[in-house]
């Protein structure tokens, strides 16, 4: 059992090791590769050689004329001191732009992805018990219409909508101008009231799929033996619906859930553009525009160890929720 | 009831707990029966075996003693429970409450596939719990007694109720099943094919324990099975069905060593036998009828040598062959002499099993 979690602890370390070498790699081998443009262009603006190998260093954790196994060994180990880099854009460290963004990246998906799963227990589960009335054939009809927007496409519409026309919500950023963050009321309220359009399109999208999910998870627990063995013995409607089914038909989306957590700090890419929102999304966009690879490759990994570490978070908790999975040897996310 | 269908039953029994009268079950508004005006009373503290194919209804006739028909199925006739001689419940006349005590407090269930009977993410011993909860009963009393049932079960009680089920054997659920369903207490226990999952070694055991928790409990049991070789050493009664209705019942050594009917006869000479060479194994000819288009008047006349005119126009009634023992058919005298049985004992009236 032991044996279970370190092998699945190395293999998180490991997969994440790999994405940091793989990136690392790939920044080196293009062609004319981001450090040759950047020198170029600082080049042709008239700043000394040694200024632009100074400049260079600091941004990327390099030494242009150091081998590649030295360059790799430094770049390493500024990483496991936190050292992300130079943001070319911000002139800011990578780790405190990604510092300030992601919690409010984090705190959206979340919100989001809770609210899904919430959503879609609930209304699976009606849905499942009454199977074949018209309230399903339309929640049935509704969710594949729902989940076939997509959610940018929503967003854009939502923004016009609630923002521009009916001037009820805000259309972009994560706080007013006038509100400084703190624990204040007024910061929360301001807050949410800048998140309600992000979240919405995101469950009003994501939703859909999930209610299908758990609507047949549910139609298969009531259509089991220990259900109508249940009900032969006389326990109430209630603890047959909470024990029984909910129960049943939850575990197998409880993977599902943490690891769509991970997917959609991904997903904040598209999002944030289309809000305005400065999280992590919103930054990586304006890395990939201006070419600012070290913040490019500090937001990469931060999704990708989000990512790893949902999967691993959600194989080393199944087992206490299900207790079929003892070791966990059956039950993996991936 | 009219005392001539008491007759027609052919059935001497004096103390029935249970009495069932004509009960039907039907689909899509009454267009297909998946069981045919059964009629059928069971002895108090007998044990009633139920015998038939796959799909003859034999599971339609347990869910119907607790009223339990899965939806949208229709339930009609008589179920007449009678937990004293004197006293008299009509069980599909009970409004909701009423039955849900009637269930697992009266009258038991023990279902096929004890595997899939328990909340795998549950403790056995919350079921057991939660069972004597929604009855009201003293759960300290109850499990005591639970602790007991096990225990004549041969199983170790603090070991199985502190167990998930996947952590017990098949035949471990199986026992504790049967525990679960006799934890109220009740009058009357309907098995529906409760050793089918399990080996043929468990099958023995379950079978030894059941005759012993009869005496201990004052149990009538209702087994239903497909195995006729099974039930017929642990029966005091066989019935036969066929295609969604009884054909055949009366003691059963006289079922087994007499047969009457032309489809048990069949049926055991389709028994494989030690007595009988294999050579001499014969499948019942042809299928049985799906519900959809049950044959007219006899439903057995397309697969039975002996079907005449009759046969094809009318519904055979149940002719009484000789006391407490009934055969659905026209021909069962000629049936005896035309239908060779291949096994030894036959017709001796009652040493085969």
């Amino acid at each position: 059992m032991n044996n279970y979690y370190l092998k699945r602890t190395i293999r998180a370390v490991l997969t994440v090791w790999i994405v940091i070498t793989l990136t690392f790699g790939m920044i080196r081998l293009l062609p004319g590769g981001p450090l040759e443009q950047l020198r170029g262009k600082l080049l042709r603006q008239g700043v000394s050689p040694s200024r632009v190998n100074a400049m260079i260093e600091s941004y990327q954790n390099v030494r242009p004329n150091q081998s590649l196994p030295e360059q790799y060994y430094e770049y390493m180990t500024a990483l496991l001191t936190g050292d992300l880099g130079q943001s070319f854009l911000q002139k800011e460290p990578v780790t405190a732009i990604i510092g300030d963004a992601l919690p409010w990246t984090v705190f959206v998906m979340i919100t989001s992805t809770l609210f899904i799963f919430l959503i879609a227990i609930v209304w699976g589960a009606l849905m499942a018990y009454k199977e074949g009335t018209t309230f399903d054939l339309l929640s049935s009809s509704a969710s594949i219409l729902f989940a076939a927007v997509p959610f940018y496409v929503l967003g854009i519409g939502l923004v016009i909508v609630f923002g521009y026309q009916l001037e009820l919500l805000p259309t972009g950023h994560r706080l007013s101008p006038e509100v400084e963050p703190g624990l204040s009321l007024l910061f929360v309220l301001d807050a949410v009231d800048h998140a309600i359009l992000p979240i919405a399109s995101m469950v009003i999208t994501g939703a859909g799929l999930q209610v299908l999910a758990m609507r047949g998870n549910a139609i298969q627990v009531l259509g089991s033996d220990f259900v109508r063995v249940a009900r032969l013995r006389g326990l109430s409607d209630q603890r047959i619906s909470v024990r029984y089914v909910a129960r049943n038909a939850i575990l197998p989306m409880y993977t599902g859930f943490l690891t769509l957590i991970g997917f959609n700090l991904g997903g904040s890419i598209i999002l944030e553009q289309v809000f305005s929102y400065p999280g992590i999304g919103y930054y990586m966009y304006q890395a990939l525009e201006a070419r600012d690879y070290p913040l490019m490759m500090g937001i990469f990994l931060v999704i990708t160890v989000a990512l790893v570490l949902a999967v691993y978070v959600a194989d080393l908790t199944y087992g206490l929720i299900d207790p079929r999975v003892k070791s966990g040897d059956s039950r993996e996310a991936y | 009831m009219s005392l001539r269908t008491e007759e027609m039953d052919g059935n001497s029994v004096r103390d029935p707990v249970i009495r069932m009268s004509d009960v039907s079950v039907t689909y899509d508004d009454g267009e297909s029966y998946v069981l045919d005006g059964v009629t059928v009373p069971i002895e108090r503290n007998e044990i009633l075996g139920i015998v038939g194919e796959s799909g003859s209804g034999k599971s339609m006739l347990a869910s119907s003693l607790l009223d339990a028909v899965p939806d949208p199925g229709q339930l009609s006739g008589s179920v007449e429970y009678r937990p004293e001689e004197n006293e008299s419940t009509e069980v599909l006349a009970l409004e909701e409450s009423e039955l849900r005590r009637l269930r697992w407090e009266e009258i038991s269930m023990v279902f096929q596939g004890a595997m899939s009977s328990f909340n795998p993410t549950m403790k056995i011993k919350e079921h057991f719990i939660e069972t004597l909860e929604a009855h009201d009963a003293i759960v300290g009393v109850g499990m005591d007694r639970a602790r007991e049932l096990l225990e004549d079960l041969y199983l170790e009680p603090d070991r199985v109720l502190q167990s998930y089920p996947h952590e017990l054997s098949g035949g471990m659920q199986q026992r504790a099943l049967i525990a679960l369903s006799l934890v109220l207490e009740p009058n009357v226990l309907v098995m529906d094919e409760p050793t089918a999952a399990l080996d043929l070694l468990m099958q023995q055991s379950i079978l030894l324990l059941l005759q012993e928790l009869r005496a201990k409990y004052d149990l009538t049991m209702v087994f239903i099975t497909h195995d006729l070789p099974l039930v017929a050493s642990l029966s005091d009664r066989l019935a036969v069905m066929y295609a969604f209705e009884l054909v055949e019942i009366g003691p059963a050594s006289e079922v087994i060593g007499s047969p009457t009917h032309p489809y048990t006869r069949a049926l055991l000479n389709a028994t494989p036998n030690l007595n009988a060479p294999l050579s001499e194994m014969r499948p019942v000819e042809g299928k049985s009828p799906a519900p959809i288009n049950v044959p007219s008047g006899c439903s057995y006349h397309p697969r039975c040598p002996l079907a005449t005119e009759e046969c094809r126009a009318n519904h055979p009634p149940d002719e009484p062959v000789s006391p407490g023992h009934t055969a659905a058919c026209f021909h069962w005298e000629e049936a005896r002499t035309e239908i060779e049985l291949n096994y030894d004992g036959a017709e001796t009236g009652g040493d085969q099993r």
